[in-house]
This record gives structure tokens, C-alpha cells and sequence, in this order.
């Protein structure tokens, strides 16, 4: 048997297209800086921003999503993930550059005195009880507090879970030693998992997105915004896992892995539409009218077509594609849902971001797609060189062998 | 055929140097044998409990809803939390054998089948309340939708206590069908081994004419991971009716979006709970501490903090929301009838609280996970935090609302309102001691199923394996 | 139904029984079936079944149940009985979803588990002929149908061969009927030739 590829070289083609992507995103970020960005009209300049808040946003807890399967793969004892677990670390290597790249973002759309955060207004919040009462939580310390804190400890946490994986490469394990390392995953699993509940199970998403529309609440709200960014991070692993499959590496890794994957996908589809509808039905049954406001131009107004295009693509078409067998084990299907279904995420993320900024135009358009190429280049880049960076395969983590012998 | 491989960092699910004529002994033997004392001194109690439920509904019946303390501010007291109560803890079964599967968690092969028992008892309980809270229950078959001679007079499908009639109907269908067609194989292997002509008799009528023929097999599996699947959102679907019924109203602390997911996550950490209640002693009274071992108590407890965890984190949610709407009602029910201690039901929160959310952290350490004793008792408290959750929530909503002048701060059950609740409790444990009895506890077929893999003796085979590289194994045994 | 000649041919380990059913079809018997305590994974590929497309009926039969009831509610709310509830459109379809979900699951279970126990002929007071009664204890039973040429005594030897503990030749029914299991009907003469 020949032995297993572990080094990833990147190909020359791969940085191209990445290179190309940032370029394209690069160019597109300077146009919209200088037609929108420096634009005296403050809508211009709001939905310049507001581009660049829901792609850092998007992208970072995309990656981070990564991080959270790991962990809960590793609380779950599970063993089939092994084969492939570098690729969703290597995506996870993401979270510090993207989280940076949101920090700032967030910070200057908070310090600048954009319109955005309507809270951060001084002579609003002191005319406006209720925003009065929420100062506790919308003020600008504790909003740059408590993100410098998120993305700091994603990252740090993130990075000990990495860094104990690498122990897998270095010499095999006697069952003692084994049940060791196995303890220590699980401890750090665990402290990430704490804290991403504290952090995108709970606060972060009310905090950067929801204030947005600083009177409208929402308790699903960050539930919700979990569901539709860890289906599209299983989207991103399962494409990784493909691309890599094609090139010839991951040798351990077959259609079983990628049947799992493909579970994931499926299943957090239905569960996103299931939180989606929940959280829907409930504004619309009881019809309130601080409540329903969210929705009134979503459903009724511009943004129609776009709201339920992100059902369609989200819900209607992995529920119909994915559910077969087959289809979760056929590599060009998988590709394409999993193009589709970070596509509609995104666009998710545009229509709740976008839809409160800009509520009586839709504004998709070029500078959306400029940025997005700018994101995805960063991410091909970033995540091909973590890749290349490390073993592909833990050769001698305790539960490889039974990713090896998966079968579903 | 695939091979027989487990890492042997992975504790066996089954101990001893078992074959699989040992696991069909094992498993058999209580049904075959006489029951113990203490089996029917614990059956004749459940008999007790039922008949006095059977005369409190009779009052309830006769007399009418008068008989339950509820007044016209708290029209939902003891019935709809005893309700909600036991189609929470109706979840568990299910759960394990639904979603575990599709997760391939292999420790649900010891706990399934008497979980899903348990699930199908504790859903009849629950159906119990809200047909007699209707008073007029000779009128009940009033909720179905039917062509009628009452002009064209439907029911309101847009109620969602209408949604609780196909749910609740359709959950107790499929979990009964899910484990009937599990035990089907398992009554087959009674049948075959039987000595006295009636059980013959019987179990062979149970068993359908099972012979175990590949084809059938082939189809079995077929058939239990589809019903699995449809399993896994039908049981989130169930508790998020359920919580329709609160959400949907604009009463406040009632409408909130988070209810769905939070109380699915309610109904499993309290289902997972009485699991753990009744597998500490069903291990230890038919001896079968060889299959559901420690390893099996010790992930139920993990699942137990975990979703304990959860439903924290939608009460913190819950809090803060009351709070950051700054909606003055809102505000009042979370910070004033819930949260602060001294209100006249703050107990109840501050009881919930402690129940739910704090106790169960104990089980992050491994040690606890692994006492029986403390196993045992954080489950009864789990359950009791539970019923307080639903009590909290039902109760605390309602008791003041946007009418001051039919606010109405005391509401204490009466003896028959109990004595109801006191008859579920019957009901299930004689379902329970019947299934105990009657039924193979452990699903048998399943077991043989993961012997191999994962029984005490063969771990013990795969050190050679654990031995090879990683490239060696994979170029023997990969497919 | 025909009563047939078979030969019989247990075993105590699935990983003797696999090679066993490759020699066995590769000489040229046709097995009729085997008969297993569980599931034993991938003995169908070996025995050269083809899938089961059970799980298909159930997705129509799921089919099925959502158009009842989407059918039928919208009949009654806005055609037969159209009522304003809570100022709602009479087409109110969110408030639906529950029941469309429910219904959905409901006949594909119910239809799955129906056609199911139709395909394995399984029901209550159904009997078939057990060709070892340890079938469903510990033994995996190979049946192997004999033609005018089969030489029953080579065969069980061939059997005995490759790996099995015990064999037999038996004359069975083949299909169901219905019967109590705790009566020995003899319903031909010498079920064991």
C-alpha cells in the first residue's frame, strides 16, 4: 500500500483563483469606499458599512462553526470525524483573521457616529425611554468590551484545541496515554463549548445584529443565527473534504464521511427552517405590532422576493435534494448543494443585516458580490495555507482507526 | 461484512464473556421466571395509586371542574402543568431511539426499549388531562374534524390546541408503532423458547409470525431508520406544539420566540431523567447490570447537563429579554412574578432554578456521573424542577394579568386535583410493572447486533488491532 | 402453497456463515434464505437481494398525508366554513404547518408500518414453518432449496464443510397460514423427511 499523502501542496491554479478573488473584492471594496463610503449621504455610507458588517459577521461565525463541530464531535466521543478533522481546523484558523477584520468594523461603525446603531446616538437614546432602558446592555464599552472578549476567546480557544491535535502527528499512543489525550480534548471542548453558548448561542448575535433595530427583540434570535451559520460551516467542511477527495488526498476519507457531512447539512436545513418558522409564526400569530415591525417590509415590502428566496434555496431545495440517500453520497451533489446552501446563508444573513439598515430599497448589488469575493478569496487562501501547514491525517489519533472502518 | 472494530478507549456496553445464547438468557429470564415480591408489592401500589385517580376523575366527572380549586384567573393549574409534565418526559424514548440512532450512539441499545415504553405510558397520562379538563369529556370526540350534522361546523384549525390533538394523536401512533416494530423480532425469540403453552400461545400471537428471514430483516432496518427519521422532527414538533399553546397567546412571559427549541430541550433533559430514575432500579431488581452498565448511566447524565445547560441558557434568555424589551409587562412578570424571591410565587422560580439549572452542573465531574446514589437522586430533582418549570410558566402568567380586578395571588389544589395527578402516576407504574414483566426490557436482537463490537470479552481481541499503524489497518480492513 | 424439500444447514458465527453462502452460491445451490437472530449487516448484498423501497413508499405515503391535509384544511376555511379568526387571512397557512407536518408523519408511519407487515406477511395469528427453532436465539439458519437433482446427503456434507454445526433436510410449506403457535398442527405428513 502506498503510504498516505500528508503535506498539501497548494496548487498553483488554487492561488491564482484566490489571488483573482481578493483582487476582484479588493477593487470592489475601494469603489464602494469611494462612490458609498465617502458619499455625503449618510444611506450611502450606512449600506457601505452595512455590506462590510454582514460579510465579517457572516464569515466569522462561519468559521467558527468549524470550531464548534469539532468540539461537539469531541464531547460525543465520536470517532468518524478523525479522518478529515484538519480540514475543519484549518477553517477555523479563520476566526482570528475575520474576527479582527469584524472588530474593527464593528468598532467603527460604533465609534463613528454612523447611523447603524441607532443606541450609540447620544441625544436619541436620552429622548427615547426605551432605548434609555436598554443602556445597561447597548452602550458602546460594554458592546466593545464584550467583542473584543468573543473573538479573542474563540480564537484562544480555538487555537488550544488545534494545538492539542497536533499531538496525534507526533507518536502513537498506548491506551493510557490515549485516554489522556482524549480527557484533555474533551476538557477543552467543553470550555469552548461554554463559551460559545454564552457568546453566539446567546449575547453576540443580539448584540451585533439584532440592536441593529434597537426597540425589536427577538429571545430565538441567536438560536436562529447559530442554526443558519453552523449549516453553512458543515456546508464549507463538506466542500474542503471534496476539493481535497478530488485532488487525491485524505486517503482514510470516503462517501461514508461524506454521507455523515451530508446528514448535517440536511438535518440543520430542516432544523434552521424549523427555528425560522418557529420564530415567524409566533410574530405573525400574535401580531404585535413592536413584534411584526421586523417583518412588515421583509414580507410586504422590497424585500419580498429575497425573504422567500431564502426558504426557497435554504429549506425547499436540501429538504427535496439531500433527503435521498444517494444524493448525500454523490460528490458532484454535495458540491453543489453545499455551494448553494453557504449562498443562501449569506443571503440570509444580507436580508437580516441589509433589511434593517436599508428597509425601503434592496440594495444587492455589485459592491455585495465584491465583498463576498473578497471573503471567499481570504477564505481559499487562509484555509489552503493552515492546510498545507499541517498533516492532513492525525496518523495516531486513538479513534482513527474507527473513522477508517466508518460506515453508515 | 464489515468488520467488528471499536476502540478500546470506548468502555463495553455489555460486560461479562457473554455469547449470544447468554444475552437471549439474560434478557428472557424475567419474563419466564416468577416476579419478586418487591415486583408485586410495587404493582399492587400502582394499582392503589390508579384506583384512587380513577374515583378523583369520577368526582371530577360527575361533579364537574368545580372539584379542582382553579378559579377564573387560573383556569390552568395542576391539569395543564401535570400535562405538560408528562409529554415532556415523553420524549425521552424517542429521543434515545430516534436521534441516537441516527447519531450512532451505540450505548441507546441497552436503554431503548424500556425508554420508549416509558415514553408511550407517559403519553397516555398526559392525553388524561386536557380530555378531562374539557368537563364535559363524553363530549371530547367534539376535537376531531368530521363531517357533522351540526351545520358545516368545523374545528378551528388555527387553534393551536387543536395542533396538540394531531400532534399528541400522531406522536403516541408512531412511538407505539417505532416500538412495536422493534419488539416484534424480540417476542419472536420468547415464542421460540417458550415452555408453557400459553405463553407460546401468546407471544406467538405478539410476534406476528417472525421468523427472522434476511429479507425481513433487511426490510426491519429499512423500515426503523425511516420511522427514526420521521421520528426525530416529529418529537421536536410535539413539545413545540405544545409550546405553541403558551406562545401564540400575547399573555406575557407566555409569548416568547425562544419556547419551541427551549422546551424540546426541556422535554429531553426531563425525559432523560425519569430514563435514569427507573433504568437505576430496573438494572439492579432483574439484574441486568451486564447491559445497562455504568457507561450507559454515565452518558445519560452527560446528556442531562448538557440540555440542563440549555435550558439555562433560554431562562437567562428569558430573564433578559423581560428586561431589554422594556416592555412594562414583560418586565413585571420575569422581575416581579418570577424572579424576585419574595413575590407569592417566586419560590417556584427560585425552585426551578435550582433544580434545573444549578444541581445538574454537579454532573460535570465524572465521579458524580458515575454514583449511582447521586444518580439517582439528581434525577427525582431534575423531575421535580421540571414539574416547578411548568408550574412557573403556567402559573406565574396567569395568576396577574392585564386586569387587576381578577387577579388572584393563592391557588392550591384540591385533594382531587391531586388525587388526578396521583392516578397517572398509578397508571404508569402499572404500565410500567407490566412492561417490566411481560415485555424483554432490552431490545435482544440489537444487543446481538453490537456484541461483537463492543462486548467485554471481544474488546479484549482487539489489542492486536489497536497495535498496527494506521495504514497497516487501513489497507487490511478499509473498504 | 407447496410443501417443498430443503436442506438445512446452521451456523453458530456469522463469520463462518459469510464465506459459507459465497461457496454455496458460487457451486450453484440456491439459497432460499437465511434465518438470523438479528440483523446481520450486509448478508442481503451477499445473498444477492436487491434494496428495499420501502423507504420510497413511505416518502409517497408522507406525500400523501401533507396534500390531505393542506387539501382539506384550505376546503374547510375558506370554501366550506370561512370564518374570521383573530383577523387572519382565511388562507392562513403558518397556522396550518403543524397540522401538514403532523399528518405527513402520521401516514408515512402508518403506511410504512402497514406495507411493511403486508410484504413480510407479519400478523397476528400468521404462522410459518421454523426451520430451527434456535433461529432466533443463536444460530444462523441456511435453507437451501433442493431440486429433482440435489443430492441431499453431499449437500449437508458440502454444508457440514464449510463450517456448519448442524444440518438437515426437512419438507416445509412454504408460505403462511394461519395457525396457533402453541398447537402442533401437522398440516402434511413428515415434516421432517
Amino acid at each position: 500500500m502506498a503510504s498516505i499523502r500528508q503535506s498539501f501542496e497548494i496548487p498553483g491554479k488554487m492561488k491564482t483563483w484566490s489571488f483573482a478573488l481578493m483582487g476582484i473584492g479588493i477593487v470592489a471594496l475601494i469603489a464602494g469606499f469611494v462612490t458609498k463610503g465617502m458619499s455625503k449621504d449618510h444611506h450611502e455610507q450606512d449600506i457601505f458599512l452595512g455590506t462590510l458588517m454582514y460579510n465579517t459577521i457572516f464569515w466569522t461565525l462561519v468559521c467558527n462553526a468549524s470550531m464548534f463541530f469539532l468540539c461537539v464531535t469531541t464531547m460525543a466521543w465520536g470517532g468518524w470525524q478523525q479522518s478529515f478533522r484538519r480540514i475543519p481546523e484549518a477553517i477555523s484558523t479563520m476566526v482570528p483573521i475575520f474576527g479582527a477584520i469584524t472588530l474593527v468594523v464593528l468598532l467603527y461603525v460604533a465609534f463613528s457616529g454612523s447611523h447603524i446603531y441607532h443606541w450609540t446616538d447620544t441625544v436619541a437614546v436620552a429622548n427615547d425611554p426605551i432605548l434609555k432602558g436598554k443602556s445597561g446592555f447597548l452602550n458602546i464599552k460594554f458592546f466593545t468590551i464584550w467583542t473584543v472578549l468573543a473573538i479573542v476567546l474563540w480564537s484562544f480557544l480555538g487555537w488550544r484545541m488545534r494545538k492539542l491535535s497536533a499531538q496525534a502527528d507526533e507518536a502513537a499512543m498506548d491506551g493510557e496515554t490515549g485516554a489522556k489525550f482524549i480527557l484533555s480534548n474533551t476538557v477543552r471542548a467543553a470550555t469552548f463549548l461554554v463559551w460559545f453558548g454564552l457568546t453566539v448561542g446567546s449575547t453576540v448575535p443580539w448584540l451585533w445584529m439584532m440592536s441593529i433595530d434597537a426597540h425589536w427583540y427577538s429571545t430565538m434570535y441567536s438560536w436562529y443565527n447559530f442554526a443558519s451559520t453552523f449549516v453553512a460551516g458543515m456546508s464549507l467542511v463538506a466542500l474542503w473534504v471534496i476539493y481535497l477527495k478530488n485532488k487525491g488526498y485524505l486517503e482514510y476519507t470516503n462517501q461514508e464521511h461524506l454521507h455523515d457531512v451530508g446528514k448535517f447539512m440536511f438535518a440543520f436545513s430542516v432544523f434552521w427552517t424549523y427555528l425560522w418558522f418557529s420564530q415567524y409564526m409566533l410574530i405573525w400569530y400574535s401580531n404585535q405590532p413592536e413584534e411584526t415591525i421586523y417583518f412588515k417590509h421583509r414580507v410586504q415590502g422590497p424585500y419580498k422576493g429575497i425573504f422567500f428566496l431564502n426558504l426557497i434555496i435554504n429549506f425547499i431545495c436540501p429538504l427535496l435534494i439531500l433527503m435521498k440517500r444517494s444524493a448525500k453520497r454523490n460528490y458532484t451533489l454535495v458540491t453543489f448543494m453545499a455551494v448553494l446552501i453557504i449562498f443562501g446563508h449569506w443571503i440570509d444573513y444580507y436580508q437580516q443585516i441589509m433589511g434593517s439598515i436599508s428597509k425601503e430599497h434592496v440594495t444587492m448589488g455589485w459592491l455585495d458580490f465584491g465583498i463576498l469575493s473578497l471573503f471567499v478569496g481570504m477564505m481559499i487562501f487562509g484555509v489552503s495555507k493552515a492546510l498545507a501547514s499541517k498533516p492532513l491525517i492525525p496518523k495516531y489519533h486513538p479513534f482513527l482507526k474507527e473513522s477508517i472502518v466508518h460506515h453508515t | 461484512m464489515s468488520v467488528k472494530y471499536e476502540s478500546q478507549l470506548r468502555e463495553p456496553l455489555v460486560y461479562g464473556n457473554k455469547t449470544y445464547h447468554d444475552v437471549t438468557e439474560d434478557i428472557v429470564r424475567p419474563i419466564e421466571a416468577k416476579p419478586s415480591k418487591l415486583w408485586y408489592i410495587g404493582f399492587y401500589i400502582s394499582v392503589c395509586l390508579l384506583m384512587f385517580g380513577v374515583y378523583s376523575v369520577y368526582r371530577e366527572v360527575t361533579y364537574g371542574i368545580g372539584q379542582w380549586n382553579l378559579n377564573k384567573t387560573i383556569g390552568w393549574g395542576w391539569d395543564i402543568t401535570n400535562f405538560v409534565w408528562w409529554v415532556g418526559i415523553g420524549h425521552a424514548g424517542t429521543l434515545i431511539s430516534a436521534i441516537l440512532l441516527l447519531f450512532r450512539q451505540g450505548w441507546r441499545t441497552g436503554v431503548n426499549r424500556a425508554a420508549e415504553a416509558m415514553t408511550i405510558f407517559a403519553v397516555m397520562c398526559a392525553g388524561q388531562f386536557p380530555i378531562f379538563h374539557m368537563g364535559r369529556v363524553w363530549m371530547a370526540f367534539f376535537v376531531l374534524p368530521y363531517p357533522n350534522s351540526r351545520g358545516p361546523l368545523w374545528v378551528n384549525f388555527n387553534s393551536p390546541l387543536l395542533w396538540d390533538v394531531f400532534a399528541i394523536s400522531t406522536y403516541f401512533t408512531v412511538s407505539l408503532l417505532f416500538w412495536y416494530s422493534g419488539l416484534i423480532p424480540d417476542f419472536a425469540t420468547v415464542r421460540d423458547r417458550a415452555k408453557t403453552k400459553l405463553r407460546k400461545h401468546l407471544y406467538g400471537v405478539a410476534a406476528f409470525g417472525w421468523t427472522g428471514s434476511t429479507k425481513h430483516w433487511q426490510r426491519h432496518e429499512s423500515l426503523s431508520l425511516v420511522l427514526a427519521g420521521l421520528s426525530t422532527p416529529l418529537v421536536l414538533s410535539v413539545h413545540t406544539i405544545v409550546s405553541f399553546d403558551f406562545a401564540t397567546s400575547v399573555i406575557p412571559g407566555w409569548h416568547t420566540t425562544i419556547f419551541p427549541p427551549y422546551f424540546v430541550a426541556g422535554a429531553i433533559f426531563s425525559g432523560f431523567a425519569m430514563v435514569q430514575s427507573l433504568m437505576v432500579v430496573v438494572r439492579k431488581v432483574f439484574g441486568l447490570t451486564d447491559y445497562i452498565t455504568m457507561g450507559h448511566i454515565e452518558a445519560m447524565n452527560k446528556v442531562i447537563v448538557l440540555t440542563g445547560s440549555i435550558v439555562g441558557i433560554a431562562y437567562l434568555t428569558e430573564l433578559f429579554m423581560g428586561w431589554y424589551s422594556q416592555n412594562k409587562y414583560e418586565g413585571y412578570t420575569f422581575w416581579y412574578s418570577r424572579a424576585n424571591l419574595f413575590s407569592p410565587y417566586g419560590w417556584s422560580y427560585w425552585g426551578m432554578m435550582a433544580c434545573n439549572v444549578l444541581s445538574p452542573q454537579i454532573f460535570w465531574f465524572r465521579k458524580m456521573r458515575r454514583n449511582l446514589f447521586v444518580t439517582f437522586f439528581m434525577s427525582v430533582l431534575v423531575n421535580i424542577g421540571m414539574w416547578f418549570e411548568r408550574f412557573v410558566i403556567i402559573v406565574t402568567s396567569i395568576y396577574r394579568d392585564y386586569l387587576p380586578s381578577s387577579w388572584s395571588v393563592y391557588y392550591s389544589p384540591s385533594i382531587w386535583e391531586i388525587g388526578f395527578y396521583l392516578g397517572t402516576f398509578g397508571l404508569f407504574f402499572t404500565c410500567f410493572f407490566l412492561f417490566a414483566k411481560y415485555f424483554p426490557t432490552i431490545a435482544i436482537a440489537e444487543i446481538k447486533y453490537v456484541l461483537k463490537t463492543t462486548g467485554e470479552s471481544y474488546k479484549d481481541n482487539m489489542a492486536t488491532i489497536e497495535q498496527k499503524q494506521a495504514d497497516e489497518f487501513a489497507h487490511e480492513y478499509a473498504h | 402453497m407447496a410443501k417443498k424439500k430443503f436442506v438445512v444447514g446452521c451456523f453458530d458465527n456469522e463469520d463462518v456463515l459469510f464465506p459459507a453462502v459465497k461457496k454455496v452460491r458460487t457451486t450453484g445451490y440456491k439459497i432460499k434464505d437465511v434465518f438470523t437472530p438479528f440483523a446481520v449487516h450486509g448478508l442481503d448484498h451477499a445473498l444477492g437481494m436487491r434494496e428495499t423501497s420501502l423507504h420510497t413508499a413511505g416518502f409517497i405515503y408522507g406525500i400523501t398525508g401533507t396534500t390531505t391535509a393542506l387539501s382539506c384544511i384550505s376546503w374547510i376555511f375558506t370554501k366550506d366554513w370561512p370564518l374570521d379568526i383573530g383577523g387572519k387571512p382565511h388562507f392562513a397557512l403558518p397556522a396550518w404547518i403543524p397540522i401538514m407536518f403532523e399528518l405527513t408523519v402520521l401516514f408515512a408511519a402508518v403506511g410504512m408500518v402497514l406495507t411493511f407487515c403486508y410484504l413480510c406477511q407479519l400478523a397476528p395469528f400468521v404462522k410459518k414453518h421454523h426451520f430451527h427453532l434456535r433461529a432466533t436465539d443463536d444460530l444462523f439458519v441456511m435453507v437451501i432449496e433442493c431440486t429433482e437433482n440435489t443430492n441431499t446427503e453431499d449437500l449437508k456434507a458440502f454444508l457440514t464443510n464449510n463450517g456448519a454445526i448442524e444440518t438437515d433436510v426437512q419438507m416445509a410449506e412454504e408460505g403462511w397460514w394461519i395457525g396457533r403457535y402453541d398447537k402442533d398442527e401437522v398440516l402434511f405428513e413428515g415434516a421432517t423427511a
